[in-house]
């Protein structure tokens, strides 16, 4: 825990003209398991994205895994910190016309270059580890299944599979239960739980009853300002509803809109606020 | 308001349900003014007696030559004025020649077809790289392969025909290079807008675990394309062995060759015949490559 895996000083994402992430200081230890909350569009996801270099920093220092990302870091500097952060992303990002065995082959590029990767080719321990990963979240059976014809919930356990072969030291899961029925979603953070077993975790969860299941540590996004950061014992619901609650500030357009109650939010923020 | 925003504004202006309208009314326009102006030449009439030339050509047509020889009068003879008999020709003989013509004409049809489509996505995949917006080649390189892509497209296989044809003389060769030509166009459109399609989340997935460029192309780029590529390729193919059928006309062999020749003696039978064999042809080649194509989307 003494080793700093994370660090974050003053940090600013902007795009078109709005700050999507503003955090002022951030510090996450080696081993540490971390969940973010907030509401939709809080910067989460943003968040997550700045680490692996996906998102550019607009200013401020962004450190993950003793590599500094400011600036427009080289991208074999990029990429040789991806090897080592395993993401679980919402899209569920996964190459649809490869199989579910491929896929989870995927994760080993890092260790397997040149022509045999580029056909597919790869070395039987690969193989070996990678229908283990695959027989850990029980989908062995459809190895050989085109990954776009799985299920949302079995496609979401591939990425995982796909983690357990990379050997991350830092996994990000962005709402890794999103699809799943509850029972999967706590087998999932089960899994989840036992690949970071070695590594930093940090994940973006909606169901608070999953936090203890992934987290020590929780963080509260909002409007892409940390609300707050405090060990799992001490958030409880009320918390929680006060992060998720819309400010003061902008209150939530009433509804039914009426003519002496006009709008001028567009439809789609309408029902957004609606939910 | 620079002039980005100004052009949105334009943009705007004619995606709203007002600017469909508009463009409706200009495309009645359009037809309208096609009609008008052919019915004011007096362009528009079908000849003098459409219906009796239709029905006499239906019956033609309704004798392949094949047929007629081999359910008809097998003996052909030429007599003299006072009745004698010149000559006796075995007309099934003579039909079994023209249909052994016939199926070395269809080969050369296809090899026809089948080179120049070749030809034609060979040249045309570099284009398509550099002109697929995504990849964002340098901007003079892109004008210049959409420039050469839209040139190729807008000149039709039979002008590219008659001039190859003056280049490298008659023959399968002038065939081949002007299917080539042409359907460079249409392959570098079909293949650039394939590469455009392409899933972004699979090559995120791909780039998120630190895969190097050839890695990403090769395990997410190119499956992802792959099976495109070759649907575009056996669609354009289908349409070659279709389009060089005619390519004969202009004297670069083929069925088109056996066309011009049974139209210019008004032998409707064999005329025929030879559709019978294209459109064989052709629903074999489409039947074909619809199984490929569902067995690969
Ligand atoms: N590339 C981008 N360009 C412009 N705006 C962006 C971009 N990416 C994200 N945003 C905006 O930033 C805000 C935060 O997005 P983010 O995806 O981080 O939200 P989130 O907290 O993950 O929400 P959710 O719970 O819905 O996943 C959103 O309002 C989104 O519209
Ligand atoms: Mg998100």
């Amino acid at each position: 825990m003494s080793e700093i895996a994370i660090h974050l000083q003053q940090v600013c994402c902007i795009a078109e003209g709005r700050a999507l992430l503003d955090v002022g200081d951030l510090s996450i230890g080696h081993g540490e398991r971390i969940a973010i909350v907030g509401h939709n569009g809080a910067g989460k996801s943003t968040l997550l994205r700045l680490l692996t270099g996906f998102m550019p920093a607009a200013h401020g220092r962004v450190d993950v895994l003793g590599r500094d990302l400011n600036g427009s870091p080289a991208p074999r500097e990029l990429r040789a910190l991806r090897r080592e952060v395993g993401q679980i992303h919402q899209g569920l990002h996964l190459v649809g016309r490869l199989s579910a065995l491929e896929n989870v082959l995927i994760g080993s590029l890092g260790r397997v270059t040149g022509w045999r990767s580029w056909v597919r080719h790869f070395p039987v321990d690969e193989v070996v580890g990678a229908e283990a990963a695959l027989h850990a979240v029980g989908l062995l059976a459809r190895a050989t299944t085109r990954a776009d014809k799985l299920s949302g919930g079995e496609r979401q356990k591939v990425a995982i599979a796909r983690l357990l072969v990379q050997r991350p030291k830092l996994i990000l899961a962005d709402e890794p239960t999103a699809a799943l029925d509850p029972a999967a979603a706590g087998e999932v953070c089960h899994l989840l739980a036992q690949a970071a077993r070695n590594a930093t975790l940090i994940s973006v969860v909606h169901n608070p009853s999953l936090l203890p299941l992934l987290a020590d540590r929780v963080i509260g996004l909002k409007n892409g300002r940390i609300a707050f950061d405090l060990p799992i014992a001490t958030v409880d619901d009320q918390k929680l509803t006060n992060l998720y609650r819309p400010d003061e500030a902008a209150p939530a357009a009433p509804w039914p809109m009426t003519a002496s109650n006009p709008s001028k939010l567009g439809r789609r923020q309408i029902f957004s606020n609606q939910v | 308001m620079s002039v980005h925003a100004l052009a949105n504004h334009v943009v705007n202006r004619f995606s709203g349900r007002l600017g469909f309208l508009g463009l409706t009314l200009i495309y009645v326009l359009l037809v309208a003014a096609c009609l008008g102006t052919l019915a004011r030449e007096d362009e528009l009439s079908l000849g003098r007696n459409p219906l009796a030339n239709l029905v006499k050509t239906v019956g033609e047509f309704a004798h392949p030559s094949f047929l007629d020889v081999w359910f008809g009068n097998p003996q052909l003879e030429y007599k003299s004025d006072d009745g004698t008999v010149l000559r006796v020709e075995n007309r099934q003989e003579v039909e079994a020649d023209y249909l052994a013509g016939l199926g070395r004409a269809t080969w050369t049809t296809i090899r026809i077809a089948t080179l120049g489509s070749l030809l034609g996505a060979l040249l045309a995949l570099p284009l398509a790289v550099l002109t697929a917006r995504n990849l964002a080649a340098p901007k003079p390189l892109a004008w210049l392969a959409k420039g050469v892509l839209d040139i190729a497209r807008s000149i039709h296989t039979l002008v590219f025909g008659l001039v190859l044809v003056g280049i490298v003389g008659l023959g399968p060769t002038a065939g081949i290079l002007a299917i080539g030509l042409h359907s460079m166009g249409t392959y570098g459109k079909l293949f650039a807008e394939a590469i455009e399609s392409l899933d972004m989340a699979a090559i995120d997935a791909v780039r998120s675990v630190g895969a190097t460029p050839d890695q990403v192309f090769f395990n997410a780029v190119w499956p992802a394309v792959l099976p495109q590529f070759v649907s575009s390729h056996l669609y354009v193919w289908e349409f070659n062995i279709r389009d060089s059928t005619i390519l004969g006309l202009i004297g670069a062999g083929g069925l088109g060759l056996l066309i011009t020749e049974a139209t210019s003696l008004f032998q409707w039978g064999r005329l025929s015949t030879v559709l019978i064999v294209i459109v064989l042809m052709v629903s074999a080649f489409d039947a074909m490559s619809r199984r490929i194509r569902q067995a690969l989307s």
